[in-house]
């Protein structure tokens, strides 16, 4: 980024896969002056190559997704920030790396231009974004509020109680799962300060590195301030490749620059066969991206469906050594990698000592263990000296451990009877300047590795067969798009659905902010639905039982007290949310007093009651981003803003108020708003602690609420007061106990991950999608539903799943009984033996098992082993430490 | 007790505390060499039989982490 210099060959950051070295061509002098060549020269495994040119490949391909990302917003045209002149004005993305541990500074907080550690840091959000003054953007980024918290939160918890952080913002628009929560507690705990603010200029002061700014605070009041740091919280952006790129695709663009695309198909781009994910189909975070992708991926499986699997080669079968009884003979190899290990570690000291261990056969030492020559001549030694067991001492087994594991299988020999020294990241790398401790280190490791790989033994994965059949609960929008992509995929899949009726929440919806009439599109999807061949449609149907985990689910569907057995491979979670029932705001005492979706229920009927209207006031947040319900319902404000809009259309002249909070119509949703605004539509803000309240003065209905410019409370009366309240889910705790998987405290499903895995959960087999996973417009609701159908297409598509062989077994003989295995494992692995010899005895099912060791670790009678990391193992290596 | 070093014996979760000794190690980290890393699965599979072998082994301290 251009924060510290950087060598002419680097490694692009430390998490980098693969984590290999590049030459940057524009600071190489042999490629740009023809002299040096010294890398060439010098590198043991000769792998530079400065012929290497960039070369046009042609692909045949029956889709394409494109992900081509964004580019931070460049500010220097921000000529009142300075930015380009003020070292300690910086972009956020730039404070990012001052406050990474790989970064220039190692993670110290330190301002760039004198490396002092700043007392006070400002936060200027929405530059480059929301702006039609310095820039075209017009859009929101939708991440960059998230993004200066986490940045204010972490500065604090680094820099401790000392450290002032101010974020000046227009709108706080935290309407990620669980970012509300995060901003109270930045605001509350933290003491991270919130200043409702746009500031116009940074000026330096004189004979120091300090920046002045000036600003109104929403009292009015004329505040100087200090501060030591200012971060440029920039937006995103699409760069002119990728808009260049666009057109040679021949893709439509949007006025903000971002790929086209439609509410009821939000990764295809107009271009048929091309799909788009992440920051360029609008700006957007982490979660969402993962979604897109994978919902991507979705999309190009349903067009080439027939040709899958046509291109793929079955892997030769090897048969397995039986090498039980035995005696062990181990070879070790010990790998200098290049000069990583070997410049700090005696290699050739640690072969020779490995060479007086017990059970060592052969030793040897390799330049890079892990290159394919290696790796054959890794596995003809083993055959000539008749191996049972490697050690190979080298990198760490994170990375390299699968590698080699392949090169036993192909040599014949089970995976499972081998060990890694880790004598590279956890060694040579972090004692360089003791490399005779580094070499005893190494040593002990390898001895370490030796015992134990002395008494592993062969272990069998367990073969799981995946029944070929899909379970989506929940008939809405997005359960029928989940169905209807796997059905394209060539799944038969099964949609239960509680209510008579498919459709969802999405009956009661008018338009959306693309123009597109809801009701017909639900309509065409309902009817596609209905008539797939592969998709069965059971309404008014409950689930009251389930047995079986990934692959072989048997779940009891229960509709009219008729009971029926569904056996199944995966389940998809799509069972939705829906608006509460407002009990403030006098609702349900007058018929004028309405919700959102009442509304829009009555553009749907065209109630001619619209027509009559001269004054509709909706009021924002009732139930959310409050201490009961601490999150943001993410959908109700372009909802209102796009009712307003559809108001203004009826009658022009009607006055149209929206009493909000902070306004989150995010990404290119900010159009919207921005048009309101254009249309006449009033926004009045009000605060949590001054709720507007709702009188009736004899027959007329009227709000009071504060007017947050003129500070007094004023009395609008209105002919309509439509509320937006919060989204709240189903929270079936039933289905969650059934399925195994959990729930928040506010109701949601919890996924996988919150960033990486939001389209399935933790409990294999089982995914997730829609409402019941947070608050979404429906775009974000389809691509989620076609990122779940690809996630579990990526499980069904395998047929077969070779679990683990390390994972715990019961010795029944020891075992007594007491129940504590099966109480403990969070993924439900023990059970108690129903028939047999054992009967009562506990037993653990391979395929749920995670081989974690809780249950070993915790067993009383010490019946239960984890293999591959048995109790003998483990006591090996602890007796081999000298 | 100027050249005395404590042996430690660290027993790593595969997921987390594992992964951050080898991140240490990509980002060139220092530290004293005076440890030894006993990998397990998860700091589940951690007994207090091993810590008290290890202390037996006349191991001066254990680190579990996970």
């Amino acid at each position: 980024m251009g924060i510290a210099k950087r060598k002419a060959i680097y490694v692009e950051y430390a998490q980098a896969v693969p984590l290999k070295y590049a030459i940057d061509p524009k600071e190489c002098i042999y490629l740009t002056k023809g002299k040096c060549g010294a890398c060439k020269k010098i590198c043991p495994a000769d792998a530079i190559n400065f012929d290497e040119k960039e070369k046009n490949l042609t692909l045949n391909v029956g889709a394409v997704v494109i992900s081509p990302g964004f580019s931070p917003y460049d500010p220097t045209k921000f000529d009142n920030y300075q930015y380009s002149k003020l070292p300690n004005v910086m972009t956020a993305m730039e404070y990012e790396r001052i406050l990474s541990a790989s970064g220039p500074t190692k993670g110290h907080l330190v301002r760039p231009s004198d490396h002092k550690e700043p007392k006070k840091i400002a936060w200027f959000q929405c530059v480059g974004s929301r702006d039609l003054n310095k820039c075209d953007n017009s859009y929101c980024s939708s991440v960059c509020c998230m993004y200066a918290i986490k940045e204010a939160v972490i500065s604090k918890e680094h820099a401790g109680k000392g450290l002032d952080c101010a974020i000046f913002f227009m709108d706080i628009r935290t309407h990620g799962k669980d970012f509300e929560k995060y901003y109270e507690n930045a605001k509350n705990k933290h003491g991270v300060r919130f200043i409702r603010s746009r500031v116009h200029t940074i000026t330096p002061i004189p004979n120091s590195d300090d920046l002045e700014i000036r600003y109104i605070k929403e009292d009015g009041e004329l505040v100087v301030e200090a501060f030591d740091m200012i971060v440029l919280s920039v937006g995103l952006a699409t760069s002119p490749e990728t808009v260049e790129f666009a057109k040679t695709l021949d893709i439509k663009l949007t006025e903000g620059k971002f790929c086209e695309t439609t509410t009821f198909e939000p990764v295809n781009t107009s271009r048929k066969g091309i799909y788009v994910a992440g920051a360029f189909q609008g700006p957007k975070d982490i979660p969402q991206s993962i979604i897109e992708a994978s919902a991507g991926a979705s999309a190009a499986g349903e067009i080439l469906t027939p040709s899958r699997n046509t291109l793929t080669k079955v892997k030769e079968f090897i048969p397995e050594i039986n090498v039980i009884n035995d005696r062990p003979r181990i070879g070790v190899f010990v790998c200098r990698c290049g000069i990583n290990i070997a410049s700090v570690v005696d290699v050739p000291g640690v072969a020779e000592y490995a060479k007086t261990l017990p059970y060592v056969e052969f030793v040897t030492d390799n330049l890079f263990s892990c290159s394919q020559d290696t790796q054959n001549t890794i596995a003809s030694i083993m055959k000539e000296k008749n191996l049972n067991r490697i050690v190979v001492a080298a990198c760490t087994p994170k990375t390299h451990e699968p590698l080699f594991q392949e090169t036993l299988s192909n040599a014949g020999l089970n995976k499972y009877l081998f060990e890694m020294a880790n004598i590279r990241n956890q060694d040579s790398w972090v004692h360089k300047s003791t490399p005779e401790l580094a070499t005893e280190k190494a040593k002990d490791l390898v001895r370490m590795a030796v015992v134990k790989v002395a008494l592993t033994e062969p272990l069998k994965e367990a073969e799981l067969a995946i029944n070929q059949t899909a379970l989506v609960i929940g008939g809405g929008i997005s359960g029928m798009v989940a169905a209807k992509s796997l059905s394209k995929q060539g799944y038969v899949t099964h949609i239960l659905e509680r209510s008579d009726k498919l459709g969802g929440q999405a009956l009661s919806l008018f338009k959306t902010g693309k123009e597109e009439n809801i009701q017909n599109e639900l309509s065409k999807l309902v009817d596609d639905v209905k008539k797939d061949k592969n998709i069965q449609i059971h309404l008014k149907t409950d689930i009251s039982k389930v047995d079986g985990f990934v692959g072989n689910f048997k779940t009891v569907l229960s509709s009219n007290g008729k009971d029926e057995v569904l056996e199944h491979g995966v389940t998809i979670m799509a069972t939705g949310a829906a608006p509460i029932i407002p009990e403030e705001y006098q609702y349900g005492k007058d018929p004028r007093i309405i919700t959102n979706l009442d509304l829009d229920k009555k553009f749907i009927t065209n109630d001619p009651m619209l027509k009559t209207l001269k004054t509709a006031i909706f009021i924002q947040c009732v139930g959310s981003r409050e201490p009961n319900r601490m999150y943001c319902s993410r959908l109700c404000c372009t909802n209102s803003v796009l009712n307003a809009l559809e108001l203004k259309k009826i009658n022009p002249e009607m006055n149209v108020f929206i009493l909000y909070r902070d306004m989150r119509t995010y990404g290119e949703k900010e159009l919207l708003y921005k048009k309101a605004r254009k249309e006449g539509v009033i926004f009045i803000r009000y605060t949590l602690n001054e709720k507007p309240r709702v009188v009736f003065e004899e027959d007329e209905l009227a709000v009071i609420v504060k007017d947050h410019v003129l500070s007094r409370p004023i009395m609008i009366k209105t002919d309509l007061l439509s509320l937006a309240p919060a989204i709240v889910p189903y929270a079936d705790d039933k289905l969650a106990k059934f399925f195994k998987v959990p729930l928040n405290e506010d109701g949601f499903f919890v996924e996988r991950h919150a960033k990486l895995g939001p389209s399935e959960f933790a409990t294999d087999g089982v995914f997730l999608c829609g409402l019941a996973h947070y608050p979404k417009p429906i775009d974000e609701s389809i691509a989620h539903a076609k990122a779940a159908a690809s996630r579990a297409v990526t499980l069904l598509a395998k047929k077969k799943v070779y679990v683990s062989g390390q994972i715990a077994a019961v010795q029944p003989a020891n075992c007594s009984s007491c129940g504590v295995c099966i109480s403990i494992c969070a993924f439900s692995a023990p059970s108690f033996v129903e028939k047999g010899p054992f009967t009562g005895k506990a037993e653990i099912n391979p395929v749920l098992c995670k081989g974690c060791g809780l249950c070993v670790s915790s067993c009383r009678s010490g019946a239960i082993r984890l293999k591959g990391f048995d109790n003998d193992q483990i006591f090996s290596q602890i007796f081999a430490i000298k | 007790m100027s050249d005395w070093q404590p042996k430690i014996v660290a027993f790593l979760c595969n997921w987390c505390s594992y992964g951050a000794a080898d991140l240490a190690g990509v980002s060139r980290m220092d530290y004293p060499p005076n440890i030894r890393v006993i990998r397990i699965p998860c700091s589940a599979r951690m007994s207090p039989k091993f810590m008290l072998a290890s202390l037996r082994q006349g191991i001066d301290g254990v680190w579990v982490s996970g």
